[in-house]
């Protein structure tokens, strides 16, 4: 998708209104998504379409996929997550996926930030330096 | 065997307590060598990014989303949503004695059936250039053995000079001629076990040149035994754009390395046109904004950096050199394009190769006029400064006069002299490819063209003079040639010593 200049910096825009107290805001959201539309200023789906990328990689930092060989048992699973919202901040929502060829241990990805502690992953960090 | 076992076992110790925390993207778009990934938010300009299957990029754009990366290896096993990993390294290259004799591609990795290459030291390919404190100016001379260049155009250790011209003048030529003088040098010190010489170590960087090229510049080195002091790193037009984007850089590594080792490089960048159209390319499939005849705007940046890395280390610093040779093949003589404008003006002077000279036979074709060092005369040994002192006068003087000479046929005597002086000059600088002439043999050979010597000999066989000149002296005078090679001056002894060979060999020539 050929973007300009002008799209760029409106979905920007449109993605700062979005917060409230630091957070996503739903209601703005959709309120300023409703206004685009009725307003229909030029390129307003290609400033939608940006928007709604710009919106999936904010939400993407804001959640933490944890993937595990096995399923992880509740206790375990709120400590993970009362430890990662200290530091991510409050409105981290967590998704847990069973992933078997992990082969053990554990693997989290927030945004850009992956914490693997896998038994596939060191057994691959070990085939790498033999 | 226990020894192999432990060190297994620390490995997986080391290996055991540690959650090794990454910074990923993934890919979301990629083509023509280049991939865009969306996340990486920790990534560095350069940093080298891995991919699966053991590719590795190089990120280049940082945007607001996303990275743009150039890829090196096989960009065919990059797919969309691919995971791309951040590394914390950038991008080296093997450097050290060992590369002596090989031929590498841009990443320092082996191209002849000779096995791999142990190195211990790796260098990164983008280094800031060494400062003003670090450097001192050119003193010592690099003997390309091509009579023109060393006498009139003189290169020193440190410098940056251009070799320009058209398609076919011969660019090449004086590079090859130029390495196989340095082993020539550097075979006869060893030889000699003289600890006073510093050998100039040579490094030819082939970028976008046909495979065909690169195979006969081989050919010629190996021929004329100057592969052992020689790497060439070949990054050819098959080759990937990011490739020949990257590979003067890398030959710039290899050269830093004896640099910083107190030993002297040459390198030979073969040619900077090509380099900047790969360049181009790059910047283009990368979305940056383009300038003038589409070339990026930091192009200029790009050569400068290159070329800034080449230096004359002070003697706190060790005293180690790289000298460049960079190419630049231009259009129909055209100086005044973009890319030729740019590498004139960074470097430190340029060999100027004209078409019609090359046709007239006069090879080397060497524009006297168009061709400058600006600073090698430093670095000229005295004796070479004796004799060659008025020769680019002369040579000037002659191509005027004989531009006003073609119209009249009456001409006083002094004009006729400074005409026939000056066709012998002409006659004199020519020579044979792959032939370079020591420097005692260049000394002697301008000597006795200005102490008219020359003169009696008509033009058209100056040139059979002077081999048997040269053959005679090194057959029956080898202690005078070796007098004016240590002496590296012409005191009143050696003139005259000088004198009474060319009288004797004056008798013996028909």
């Amino acid at each position: 998708m050929k973007i300009n200049k002008e799209i760029r910096r409106l979905s920007r825009e449109m993605l700062r209104a979005s917060f409230t107290d630091g957070q996503l805001d739903p209601g703005r959201i959709s309120s300023l998504v409703d206004s685009l539309i009725a307003k229909k200023p030029r390129n307003y789906i290609d400033v939608l379409k940006n928007y709604r990328r710009l919106l999936r990689l904010e939400l993407e930092k804001r959640q933490a996929k944890i993937e595990t060989a096995n399923e992880v048992d509740s206790a375990t699973s709120s400590e993970l997550i009362s430890n990662l919202k200290k530091k991510y901040g409050s409105d981290l929502t967590a998704e847990f996926i069973v992933n078997p060829e992990l082969l053990g241990g554990m693997r989290i990805r927030v945004g850009s930030d992956v914490w693997d502690g896998t038994v596939r992953n060191r057994l691959e960090r070990l085939q790498q330096e033999l | 065997m226990s020894s192999i076992l432990e060190e297994i076992e620390t490995k997986i110790e080391g290996l055991k307590t540690s959650t090794t925390k990454s910074n990923v993207g993934v890919v979301r778009e990629t083509g023509d060598g280049v991939a865009r990934i969306e996340g990486l938010s920790d990534v560095m300009l350069n940093e080298m990014i891995e991919f699966p299957n053991g590719v590795f990029g190089l990120a280049l754009n940082l945007e607001e989303t996303e990275v743009g990366a150039i890829l090196m290896g096989d960009n065919t096993l990059v797919e969309e949503g691919d995971e791309a990993k951040t590394t914390g390294r950038l991008l080296s290259v093997p450097v050290g004695k060992a590369l002596l004799g090989r031929v590498v591609n841009t990443l320092g990795q082996p191209l002849d059936d000779k096995g791999p290459i142990k190195t211990e030291a790796f260098y990164p390919l983008e280094k800031i250039a060494p400062g003003v404190i670090k450097r001192r100016s050119v003193n010592q001379p690099v003997q390309t053995g091509i009579m023109a260049i060393d006498a009139m155009i003189p290169i020193g250790r440190g410098q940056r000079e251009l070799i320009i011209g058209d398609r076919a003048t011969g660019k090449t030529t004086i590079a090859i001629d130029a390495i196989i003088s340095q082993a020539r040098l550097n075979k006869a010190a060893e030889d000699a076990k003289d600890t006073n010489y510093r050998p100039l170590y040579c490094i030819y960087v082939a970028v976008g040149q046909k495979n065909s090229n690169v195979a006969r510049v081989l050919d010629v080195l190996e021929k004329e035994g100057a592969m052992p002091y020689t790497t060439i790193i070949s990054a050819p037009a098959s080759d990937t754009a990011t490739n020949q984007y990257l590979a003067p850089f890398a030959g710039a590594a290899m050269g830093e390395w004896f640099m910083d080792n107190k030993m002297d490089a040459l390198i030979i960048y073969d040619d900077l046109s090509k380099h900047a159209v790969a360049y181009r390319q790059v910047c283009l499939v990368l979305k940056r904004p383009s300038g003038r005849e589409a070339y990026p705007g930091d192009v200029f940046y790009l050569h400068s950096r290159l070329l800034e890395r080449s230096a004359r280390m002070s003697d706190e610093f060790g005293g180690g050199s790289v000298t460049a040779l960079p190419i630049i093949e231009t259009q129909a003589g055209d100086v005044s394009a973009y890319i030729p404008t740019n590498v004139i003006s960074i470097t430190d002077g340029q060999i100027y190769l004209e078409t019609d000279l090359f046709y007239q036979g006069v090879r080397p074709a060497i524009s006297v006029g168009l061709s400058v060092s600006r600073v090698g005369s430093a670095a000229q040994i005295k004796a070479i400064k004796q004799v060659a002192g008025k020769v680019k006068l002369d040579l000037a003087q002659f191509r005027e006069l004989a531009a006003f000479a073609q119209f009249g046929s009456d001409l006083d005597a002094a004009t006729r002299a400074r005409l026939d002086r000056g066709q012998r000059i002409v006659e004199l600088f020519k020579q044979k490819l792959y032939n370079p002439i020591p420097v005692e043999e260049q000394v002697a050979v301008i000597w006795a063209m200005q102490n008219g010597y020359l003169d009696p000999v008509p033009v058209e066989r100056v040139k059979e003079y002077q081999l048997k000149l040269q053959d005679w002296l090194q057959t029956r005078k080898e202690g005078l040639l070796r007098a004016i090679r240590e002496k590296k001056e012409l005191d009143k002894d050696i003139e005259s010593q000088l004198k009474a060979a060319l009288d004797e060999f004056k008798t013996s020539w028909r």
